[in-house]
């Protein structure tokens, strides 16, 4: 997983301050600010990454670029609060230093959880489509706005609901989130029948799968006669070898464009 | 995935066929497919399994907790085996059998988050509208996005929290908010695409017909429509009831009727024009909206066989109006405590008592801010010939503001509120529905805070949620109680009937989660399967 740089989020920088500007109006200035998010990373990899990991992706402590995306700024301040006086209750000390340290810091963290459609992306994005509905073979599995396969993860909202850094670890490592609710299985039931598809849920006791088509069956565990759970992902894990550094670029500049529905001016 | 992979896939043939109008038409059954169980807005099932004989064996067969919900009040909308709940700005589908999570759906980017009614069923679809407004369609076996449109511009004192209700090749939509300055409307919007196919504003623009029933404030004049409508296929015709007229609580700058506030619309369901409207509240002070649904049913009223509709209204009065003409019937006093008018005359409009304005030092009037009976879903049996409606006795302190207009800023002209020994008991009641007589009642004591709802059944049994977090079985045709069952939190939610595989189920949401009952069944047990684990 490549670290976000530095200059990435320079860049995004603007783009982060005018989506930020909204709300109350109250806003720390560091947030957004190109020069205090540089700051804060500074000293997030000199003093933070040690537990967070580089970038924030996580190592003894939590990965705090892996979430879900902010595109609400509430939480800035319980953000600001946690850096401050920590999490005593899972080890997190105090960070010291002045409020503007503690603010440049914060501003970093809330860039890390930006929306991939709000940040600038180096691939191309025409390149990215023809991949993903093409060489890829992405949309077998994936769908977009209700075109494409069924049974992975839908995209239309890629963008507007990941982080560049979650989109590209989708691509090169993706069982590294689990596959929870995509568990490829085989299952037999006990009249003979055979079903292959993932799994949405399951139990001891019911096991809820959709079937290649798009079909559910939803199946009480007395009807199962056995059933084969594939360990890994449905998606294939050699796209690092089957694509180009520059064809994945491309395709997280493709994936980071598709935003289920456009921001309302003044919303 | 490999295409190879894909290849050796064994299909299993697939009975989750479309869900189309016809199906809503026959609905309810097993289904469950719009937010008041059909078009007619009956709320009532045909489902007989569980009777007044055997309910006093129902059990909780589940229960799922949806995360971080606070107060749920989704009517639950069940096909084939599947049930899809809602909260703000999220979809669940569940499996209706176990109560286990099929997929979900969050709209992260919603900038509102208000309270959420229930989705609609068309087609491989399901409908949502979020709190800032956008009508949503996901795949219903996947939970994957198919499109988004914006329908009402939350700047504009809009937010939207109703169920949508798909009708034909379109679903409608309506829109709450109604309190601080906005201007309701229903709107049909293209069940493929998402596209606007007509829109229907309650409250005239300036100069429109209608507008004369208003001051300079028109289009602000509220009329919210804050629930589904229900429809009559055979008339082609939506019945649609309109909220109340801004500033709630002062109509020193709205002097008239206000037209269409507090009403019922018949729209015309190709082009959304008006057929004909009825008004319940004439230049209403009291925020007595006329929401509660018309309910839809066919019977002979005064010697002739009629379609009519009825409606327990806000106002603590009941009402049966033809639904072909429009042509008022005839009111009768659905509450105890009504004090703002002796009655309705002949022309339908009530004949008021004067006197029973808010006033800036607050004057007492029945019935409270939250009517005789309000958006709790009321429910019509077919055989037993009676509508049940929850409905509130209670009086409450309106007091009024003169100040200026400020749309959009909070300002209601007033407010309301009830003496603290005036809390007020919910009442269950049956009415005869063609003339109004209450054939029993059956009282709900609590703390005054529940809005749930009601659903009846076949087997006899009306279902019913109360005042005090528990869920309840009354016999239809006496009121006698059968069954109940503490929830343990407040409802605010109303129930529905399904089944799956031959068994019934009667589900609710409470404040936090959602729980389907069932007959006892000793549970079987379950051999662990190879693999699984």
């Amino acid at each position: 997983m490549r670290t976000l740089t530095l200059w990435l989020m320079v860049g995004s920088a603007v783009m982060l301050a005018q989506h930020f500007q909204e709300g109350d109006g109250k806003k720390n200035p560091a947030i957004g600010n190109i020069a205090a998010i540089a700051a804060g990373e500074k000293s997030f990899n000199e003093g933070c990454a040690v537990c967070h990991g580089q970038g924030g992706m996580g190592g003894r402590g939590p990965n705090l670029a892996n979430g879900r995306v902010m595109w609400h700024t509430l939480t800035e301040e319980s953000t600001y609060k946690r850096i401050k006086d920590g999490v005593p209750s899972g080890g997190m000390p105090p960070t010291p230093g002045s409020e503007e340290k503690l603010w440049q810091l914060t501003a970093y963290v809330v860039a890390l959880r930006a929306p991939a459609s709000e940040a600038p992306q180096t691939g191309d994005a025409e390149l990215g489509k023809t991949i993903f509905w093409g060489k890829g073979g992405c949309n077998e599995c994936h769908s977009v706005l209700g075109k494409g396969g069924k049974i992975g993860p839908d995209l239309s909202d890629a963008g507007g609901s990941r982080s560049t850094a979650v989109i590209r670890m989708a691509i090169e490592d993706p069982g590294a989130n689990g596959s929870k609710g995509f568990e490829k299985a085989r299952v037999l039931l006990k009249n003979g029948q055979a079903l292959e598809g993932v799994l949405k849920n399951r139990n001891n006791y019911s096991l809820q799968l959709l079937d290649a088509r798009g079909e559910l069956h939803l199946l009480l565990m007395t009807a199962v006669k056995e059933m084969t759970v594939s360990k890994n992902s449905a998606m294939p894990a050699n796209y690092k070898s089957r694509l180009s550094a520059k064809e994945i670029d491309a395709l997280v500049a493709y994936l980071a464009k598709q935003t289920a529905r456009p921001m309302v001016a003044g919303n | 995935m490999h295409k190879t992979g894909l290849a050796v896939w064994m299909l299993a043939a697939c009975a989750f066929a479309q869900v189309k109008p016809e199906d809503i038409l026959k609905s309810p059954n097993a289904d469950w497919l719009t937010y008041a169980g059909d078009y007619r807005g009956t709320r009532h099932s045909p489902l007989k399994q569980i009777t007044t004989a055997n309910v006093s064996s129902l059990v909780p067969k589940w229960v799922y907790h949806v995360p971080k919900a606070s107060k749920l009040e989704v009517s639950p909308l069940v096909h084939q085996g599947v049930m899809y709940i809602t909260a703000p700005n999220e979809v669940r589908a569940l499996d209706a059998r176990t109560g286990r999570l099929i997929w979900e759906w969050k709209d992260g980017r919603a900038t509102r988050s208000d309270v959420n009614r229930g989705a609609g069923l068309l087609g491989d679809s399901v409908y949502v509208a979020t709190s800032d407004c956008f009508l949503t369609a996901l795949n219903r076996k996947t939970g994957a996005l198919l499109w988004q449109k914006q329908y009402a511009d939350t700047k504009k004192g809009v937010f939207c929290s109703s169920a949508p209700f798909a009708v034909k090749d379109r679903v409608l939509v309506g829109t709450a908010g109604g309190d601080t300055g906005m201007r309701g409307f229903v709107a049909a919007m293209n069940a493929t695409t998402g596209e606007e196919m007509w829109k229907f504003y309650t409250v005239p623009a300036k100069g429109e017909k209608g507008s004369e029933t208003w001051g300079e404030y028109v289009e602000y004049g509220g009329a919210a429509t804050w629930l589904s409508g229900t429809y009559d296929p055979e008339l082609n015709t939506l019945y649609w009831t309109t909220g109340n007229p801004w500033p709630d609580f002062y109509d020193g700058d709205r002097k008239g009727d206000n037209l269409y506030s507090c009403s019922v619309v018949a729209l015309d369901v190709d082009t959304g024009k008006l057929k004909w409207y009825f008004q319940f509240t004439p230049g209403d002070t009291h925020d007595w909206d006329g929401q509660s649904w018309p309910v839809l049913v066919d019977r002979e009223v005064k010697g002739k066989m009629r379609k009519i509709l009825l409606h327990p209204n806000r106002n603590g009065f009941y009402y049966v109006i033809d639904r072909v003409t429009g042509e008022f019937l005839h009111a009768t006093k659905l509450n105890d405590l009504v004090d703002w008018a002796s009655g309705i005359d002949a022309k339908g409009r009530p004949i008021k008592i004067p006197g029973k304005d808010p006033t800036p030092a607050g004057n007492r009037v029945c019935p409270g801010v939250r009517g005789g009976a309000n958006w709790m879903a009321p429910t019509y049996n077919p055989a037993t010939g009676m509508l049940y409606v929850i409905t509130m006795e209670q009086c409450d302190i309106y007091t009024s503001s003169a100040k200026k207009p400020e749309p959009m800023a909070g300002f209601s002209g007033g407010g309301a509120g009830p003496k603290p020994r005036d809390a007020g008991t919910f009442y269950l009641r049956a009415l005869d529905a063609a003339t109004g007589k209450r054939m029993w009642e059956y009282p709900m004591p609590g703390p005054g805070v529940a809005w749930s709802g009601t659903v009846s059944t076949a087997g006899g049994v009306v279902f019913v949620g109360d005042d005090d977090g528990q869920l309840l079985a009354l016999d239809a045709k006496s009121g006698k109680h059968l069954w109940h069952f503490q929830m343990g939190e407040y409802l605010f939610a109303s129930p529905i009937t399904y089944a799956v595989d031959g068994k019934q189920y009667v589900a609710i949401a409470s404040a936090t989660a959602v729980f389907s009952f069932g007959l006892f069944e000793p549970v079987p047990s379950v051999d662990l399967v190879k693999g699984a684990q």
